[in-house]
């Protein structure tokens, strides 16, 4: 339904007219692209609209009245924290509301309790200084220091310092959701009431499973208005911000944190050297990261990057087996020798040998610089990203390279790179991402082809993915995790939101998105219902 | 694997030039924004903590993402191609803009998009669209064309400041140009410059006929109307033969030095003439054992980058290429990412004065909050200075700062009314002012 | 269709009991609630067959209770409704062992004794809760968020991906055990979370309500190479909290917790008057702290840990006296080592049992600094319900680096006398409302407990019961429980 000038006034009336648009310019900055995370493939073009308004609640209270609003008139919304995530985070049907969440930036921080409260329009880099002041860190997530930190939590939430940290899902601790049809739905310790957030846990079943899944659900079971994250120590140096930006570096306190790079001598003595290092139980971080990173680490523009990287080849990637490694003293100096002699143990072992390492962190500690990815191109995404065992995550990458040579070009040449991958929860789980880059202005349609046919090649393999839920058809994965894992998330979906006005039409966006892109067709080759698209656009 | 060959710069190049006369030039940078929003936050190495995180007095003050570069990228998108009409609200979203730059050299972090300029082509753009400027801004267009200066003060008024037992030299190495707002509203600026150079035993001449250096027309869009300020500036410069143009106007520093040039389709090292600001030469001077800061001043001291002399003043060189698969440019270019911003020398020559702590704000360097009065912000859209300088006076505050120095005359002024307004207990001084009082016997 | 007749068609004739003797042996445990048998028993030996069981159920809307245990605390498998108690006793594989990734999958039967006894013989252990019974199911305690002593690890929960049969009869699996064909996969159930939901989340503190775990991964961790257990007798328990604040944040001890003379008398005593002699003696409280040294250079990292407390009992806690030995106490040390480790044996009684017969328990989470406030109030009134305060058993477990603990309240009673059976249930009732009227946070709310906290969080239950309504339309499984 269109927001009807009485309905705006209603909506006015809860914000203040401040706070409140609809003129066709202002709702025009809301655009998802063309540029940005996912942008200017298919799915942007075909799913996402310009809100028809915009509106900034400040309080929970608002965000509710809004909702029950909306619901009450069938207007579809949207929750929006800072709009970094790409299509899947903007408006898919015409006239929608979006709910503009930044003004919700409230900040709590309990030192001696380790956790931090804050709104959905707080982002992390605030957040891990404040943090750090006081003894304690979080894992800015992969989504960078700029994503909303409570969007990152109940969507991905992991970096390599999740080498210790370990899944996001377990930080989040007392909640504050508005559930799809405006009722308010509060969780942990705050479930009891009262107005102390420090436990996440509630009587009984959790229904923090409501929150995300083991990727998020992109705002389509309600609005987190509120969030306690559990925070953990860290060590009391302080890390001191160097250079002029771009060049911009925190400089380490080398006896309490330090960044090691070894070579090792092939990808089994890579893989054996993390698992020690889990087993070992040390260390802050244990990661390999794509080569191409260290390319644009160096480069000071865009063209150098394409220079350094066109002077590797698929011998010298297959070569590159790098082992990264972050010391950090949580206990004392004395601790972070202890860590520093186990690893020289284990890389004598698999014949590592210590690369000079700037004593400084450009990235993961405070900046997560995700955005920074971007500097080669226009067009990037991280096709995947997966924790599971270090069994499955060294294995996962050269799957998906072999699969990336059949949509290379559009994709940029990468020769055979097999991602990233790393150690998660003191080895416990290993962690694998992979990451395309394309132009933009090239003929994007392979690279919606491949996204799909990403989803086929885990579902042969038995691989698990975040490329579940919402971020691939619903129909095409749910058959083949769990089983039927999609009946029972739509079912809590009816149940939830039985108008499907909390970001329509997610979590069947991308089913319909192959339904309603011609060059997507040749790729269906699973069932779904007919009706997917009577979905009102 | 295809090919190499076959996969890279495949793409015919598209042909563009750093020129914003032409919108289209700026298509590719307003098209590729990510929403990252770094033009909004404080480069997040340097975020420092839960308050002051922006860097964008719009976005602050508007809230709404339109009004970040990250919506007027994509408005600005919409304009180049033709999607979107003109409004009220869309003037409003391009004027109500201190043009500051933070979201440029943020930018310039991530994606060296080109931000600034592209803001500065839908400027020209609405001016030929025939929307734009603001009301205000052509009553100071007005003015200048009138009075030769942007208050409509009386012309031949402009060298009233003079100090007594201050004669400028008739033909020197320096000129010092002294710009609207020292020779009429802010005398002790020029004032006190005219004594530290005096101090230094260096000889300055002042332009026969200086006139309004053109920042509101340029940063507005009036680009004919500048270009002609700006040449005809340069030339008598030239006329002059003077080696280095000399000001201690923020805004005006920026003018002679990037956009005259850019204007001009030429580089800055083209102009014929050093372009310095007094921090610069007094720096140079001190560091010379010229001058020395010998009189002490007991003080909390904060220091307010001006953009203009800082993420903005990275010299121009005209750029004309082509761009080519994944956005690469042939010939390369060297992007101006605000690196030789002139950061240490105010703080130098701060901190060699006896008596003063100098403190940093959370927000420093290319970091900084535009005091909001800028580019002809202040007069078009008041709330909005009003509102930036009353935001950044909560920063120096919480800094424990006493005296706050500025470098730029506009800046100290918008400060200096919202202490008043606020009835704060803050100094403003010019450095200048802070520089002639410590070498002053 | 007869019940008996399909039930004993599905788990096979042998597995299906209705005899009153065996039906009576499911009706009551170690809690006060009040008895009351099933009608049917079954014993099934796999996923299949629990499926085949849970679907005639909810075609027919029997009640199901699934039931893992031999031992009891809490009341949750008394069948409030009859129906169908699902024993998992023939679920008892110890299913893979992955040293790789330090992870052990195993079933929903399987006991702690079984479970421990199994990783020991492979260099490994689980992180476990303190004195677990030796025939309680592992898996349970997890879903039940027992609390483990260890507290070192930041990853917090160790549950991993499991297996469960939906109210409606349909088998899951979750997180990264969801892929096809598992395990015959390269994915091995690391993750727990997702596919679409967080859908593991829904199992925890359920009591059996949300379906049946069929198996589950569990993280593991290597038995240590050297262990220092240190003891200090604390007679502040401020103090105490103070240094805990102190030093878990800096990644100090495995095993951390505090007990009061009560409590350790209860776990240390051998012999019949054992306890009173311990409890007179006994410090008030007393911390133990357990320093390991791991799989590489053991020694050193037992002294890192040891010269970090040194300097911080020197300079900052004088009055710690933290030492390998209680004074007074010789050998105490090795001993509480070894109970740490091992679930409570299965021959001796349970030491909650062993000091009256009976014994009702009271643990809730708070902030560490609030511990001291809620002992005195439990205190108070215990005093007016005539139980002696220097009979109430208390252990303190600090959790994730003590941001916040688990105090836990044991009141022994004798079971035969029913004067003081109903004096303690009503001191427990009274201590529970009085303690989360001050904000005591109860995730596990058992029995009489949940009307308490349910009607405090009543916008949570509304959303609880809409999640149960998606998943048991019919609410067979363990009705009476919780808020169903």
């Amino acid at each position: 339904m269109e927001i009807s000038k009485e309905i705006y006034r209603v909506l006015a009336d809860i914000v203040g007219d401040g706070y409140i648009s609809d003129d066709p310019v202002v709702c025009e900055g809301y655009r998802s692209g063309p540029g940005g995370y996912e942008s200017g493939l298919g799915y942007e073009r075909v799913m996402t609209k310009v809100p028809g308004c915009v509106i900034m609640p400040k309080y929970t209270e608002e965000v509710q009245k809004i909702v029950k609003v909306c619901y009450r008139h069938e207007i579809p919304y949207v929750p929006y924290s800072t709009g970094f995530y790409g299509p899947r985070s903007h408006p898919h049907v015409k006239g929608a509301l979006l709910i503009d969440l930044k003004r919700m930036n409230d900040f709590v921080l309990d030192e001696k309790h380790f956790y931090v409260e804050v709104g959905p329009g707080m982002v992390y880099s605030p957040i891990q200084e404040e943090c750090m002041k006081h003894g304690a860190y979080v894992v800015i997530g992969g989504g960078g220091a700029q994503a909303s930190a409570i969007a990152n939590l109940i969507g991905d939430g992991w970096s390599p310092l999740s080498h210790r940290i370990g899944l996001p899902h377990r930080r989040i601790l007392g909640t504050e959701v508005v559930m799809p049809d405006g009722e308010i739905l509060r969780l942990g310790s705050l479930a009891q009431g009262g107005d102390d957030p420090f436990w996440g846990e509630s009587p009984g079943p959790d229904l923090r499973g409501l929150l995300r899944g083991y990727t998020g659900l992109r705002g389509c079971l309600g609005i987190v208005t509120r969030m306690a994250i559990k925070t953990l120590p860290f060590q009391p140096e302080r890390l001191v911000p160097t250079g002029i930006s771009p060049n911009t570096a925190l400089a380490l306190p080398e006896k309490r944190i330090k960044w090691i790079n070894f070579v090792v001598p092939s990808k089994d003595a890579q893989v054996k050297a993390m698992k020690e290092i889990g087993h070992a139980e040390i260390a802050g971080a244990v990661t390999k990261v794509p080569l191409f990173w260290r390319a644009i680490a160096k480069a000071e523009c865009k063209e150098e990057f394409w220079d350094l990287w066109g002077k590797e080849n698929e011998q010298t990637v297959a070569n590159f087996h790098i082992v990264r490694v972050l010391l950090i003293g949580y206990t004392s100096e004395e601790q972070m020798e202890y860590d520093e002699r186990v690893l020289m143990d284990i890389m004598t072992e698999v014949g590592g040998v210590a690369r000079r390492t700037k004593p400084s962190d450009e990235s993961w500690i405070k900046n997560a610089d995700s955005a920074g990815m971007w500097l080669m191109c226009g067009g990037y995404v991280s096709v995947d990203y997966v924790i599971e065992t270090m069994t499955q995550a060294p294995e996962h990458g050269p799957a998906y390279a072999e699969l990336k040579k059949k949509y290379t070009p559009p994709l940029m040449p990468d020769y055979g790179d097999p991602g990233w991958f790393q150690s998660f929860e003191m080895g416990h789980q290993g962690y694998s991402e992979f990451l395309v880059y394309w132009d933009q202005d090239d003929d994007t349609n392979p690279v919606d082809q491949f996204y799909v046919d990403t989803s086929k090649m885990n579902i042969k393999n038995r691989f698990y993915t975040s490329l579940l839920g919402p971020h691939q058809p619903l129909y095409l994965t749910g058959p083949k995790y769990g089983p039927n894992y999609h009946e029972f998330l739509l079912k809590v979906k009816n149940e939830f939101d039985p108008k499907w006005m909390s970001h329509p039409p997610v979590p069947l966006a991308h089913d319909v998105f192959v339904e309603r892109a011609p060059w997507m067709h040749n790729m269906k080759d699973w069932e779904s219902p007919k009706d997917l698209d009577k979905i009102k656009d | 694997m295809a090919n190499e060959s076959d996969v890279r710069y495949y793409k015919p190049r598209t042909e563009f030039a750093l020129d914003i006369k032409d919108i289209q030039n700026f298509v590719y940078d307003m098209s590729r924004c990510i929403k990252c929003k770094g033009c909004n936050w404080v480069d997040h190495t340097y975020m420092p903590g839960a308050k002051f995180m922006t860097r964008c007095p719009s976005a602050e003050k508007y809230q709404f993402d339109a009004y970040g570069a990250y919506g007027k990228m994509r408005i600005g998108h919409a304009f180049a191609e033709g999607r979107l009409e003109w409004n009220e609200k869309a003037l409003e979203i391009i004027y109500a803009c201190t043009l500051c730059g933070a979201c440029d050299v943020g930018c310039k972090r991530n994606l060296d998009l080109e931000i600034e300029l592209s803001l500065e082509s839908l400027r020209v753009k609405a001016v030929k669209d025939g929307v734009g400027p603001m009301p205000a801004h052509k009553k100071i267009a007005e003015n200048i064309a009138k009075t030769h200066n942007m208050y409509a003060a009386p012309h031949d008024k402009r060298k009233d400041w003079l100090p007594a037992g201050i004669t400028p030299a008739r033909k020197a190495d320096v000129l010092y140009f002294v710009g609207c707002a020292a020779s009429y509203t802010n005398k002790e600026i020029a004032q006190s410059v005219a004594k530290i150079l005096k101090a230094a035993k260096v000889d300055f001449m002042l332009m026969p006929d200086e006139q309004c250096c053109g920042n509101t027309l340029f940063s507005v869009g009036m680009l004919d109307e500048a270009k002609a300020l700006a040449q005809r500036n340069i030339d008598e410069v030239r006329k002059s033969g003077a080696k280095t143009l000399l000001t201690a106007c923020a805004e005006g520093y920026r003018m002679w030095k990037v956009d005259y040039p850019k204007l001009l389709n030429i580089s800055t090292a083209d102009l014929g003439f050093k372009v310095v600001h007094l921090v610069e030469y007094v720096d140079e001077l001190m560091k010379d054992g010229a001058l020395k800061m010998s009189k002490a001043f007991a003080t909390r001291m904060a220091y307010q980058d001006a953009c203009s002399m800082s993420r903005l003043s990275d010299p121009w060189t005209p750029y004309q290429g082509k761009r080519g698969w994944m956005g690469c440019v042939e010939p390369r270019l060297k992007r101006r990412r605000g690196t030789s911003g002139l950061y240490a020398q105010p703080r130098d020559i701060l901190k060699a004065i006896p008596g003063v702590n100098l403190l940093e704000m959370p927000r420093t360097r290319e970091n900084a909050f535009c005091c909001g009065a800028g580019r002809g912000t202040k007069e078009a859209f008041p709330d909005l200075a009003k509102f930036s300088a009353a935001h950044r006076l909560e920063e120096i505050k919480d800094s424990g700062a006493e005296t706050l120095v500025t470098a730029c005359p506009h800046c100290k002024n918008n400060f200096a009314q919202a202490i008043k307004a606020g009835n704060e207990h803050v100094q403003v001084m010019d450095i200048a002012e802070v520089i002639c009082a410590s070498i002053e016997s | 269709m007869d019940v008996k007749q399909k039930l004993s068609q599905v788990v096979g004739a042998d597995a299906f009991f209705d005899d009153p003797a065996t039906l009576q042996a499911y009706s009551g445990d170690f809690s006060d609630t009040p008895r009351r048998a099933p009608n049917y028993v079954v014993k099934p030996k796999n996923a299949e067959e629990i499926s085949g069981v849970i679907k005639f159920c909810n075609e027919n809307c029997i009640p199901v209770v699934p039931c893992s245990s031999k031992v009891h605390f809490y009341g949750a498998t008394i069948p409030k409704e009859g129906g169908v108690v699902m024993d998992m006793e023939k679920m008892n594989k110890v299913l893979e062992i992955d040293h790789d990734n330090r992870r052990v999958r195993f079933e929903a039967g399987v006991t702690w004794e079984k479970l421990t006894q199994e990783l020991k013989k492979e260099g490994f252990r689980v992180i476990m809760p303190l004195t677990p019974p030796a025939q309680r199911s592992a898996l349970t305690d997890f879903l039940e968020r027992e609390e483990p002593t260890n507290q070192v690890y930041d990853y917090g929960e160790p549950l991993a991906a499991m297996e469960v049969v939906w109210p409606t009869g349909e088998i899951f699996r979750m997180g990264s055990a969801s892929v096809n064909g598992y395990p015959d996969s390269p994915s091995k159930g690391g993750n727990p979370s997702g596919p679409g939901l967080d859908f593991y989340r829904f199992f925890q503190c359920a009591q059996g309500t949300m379906g049946v775990v069929t198996w589950t991964n569990l993280k593991i961790e290597a038995i240590p190479r050297i262990d220092k257990i240190m003891l200090a007798p604390i007679t502040d328990l401020a103090y105490a909290t103070d240094f805990l604040y102190r030093i878990l944040p800096r990644r100090i001890g495995q095993e951390v917790l505090l007990l009061n003379n009560v409590d350790l008398a209860a776990i240390l005593a051998e012999q019949p008057g054992d306890f009173e002699k311990l409890k007179s003696s006994l410090p008030p409280w007393t911390l133990i702290l357990v320093i390991s040294g791991l799989k590489r250079r053991p020694e050193e990292k037992i002294a890192y840990e040891q010269n970090f407390l040194n300097q911080v009992i020197k300079n900052e806690f004088s009055n710690m006296r933290l030492g390998e030995s209680l004074p007074g106490f010789p050998g105490l040390n090795s001993k509480l080592l070894k109970i740490l480790r091992n679930p409570w044996p299965a021959d001796v009684p349970y030491w909650k049992n062993s000091v009256k017969g009976a014994c009702q328990t009271l643990s809730f989470h708070t902030r560490p600094l609030k511990a001291k406030h809620f002992v005195s109030l439990v205190e108070e009134i215990a005093s007016r319900h005539a139980y002696s305060v220097r009979d109430i058993g208390i252990y303190i477990q600090p959790i994730e680096h003590n941001r916040a603990c688990r105090p836990e309240f044991s009141f022994f009673y004798d079971p035969q006398n029913a004067e003081e059976k109903a004096a303690v249930r009503r001191l427990y009732k009274e201590a529970a409302i009085a303690l989360i009227n001050e904000g005591a946070v109860f995730t596990r709310p058992y029995g009489e407990l949940a009307p308490i906290v349910y009607e405090r969080a009543t916008g949570y239950v509304t959303q609880l019961r809409r999640l149960k309504k998606v998943f048991d339309p019919n609410n067979i499984m363990n009705p009476g429980n919780l808020c169903f």
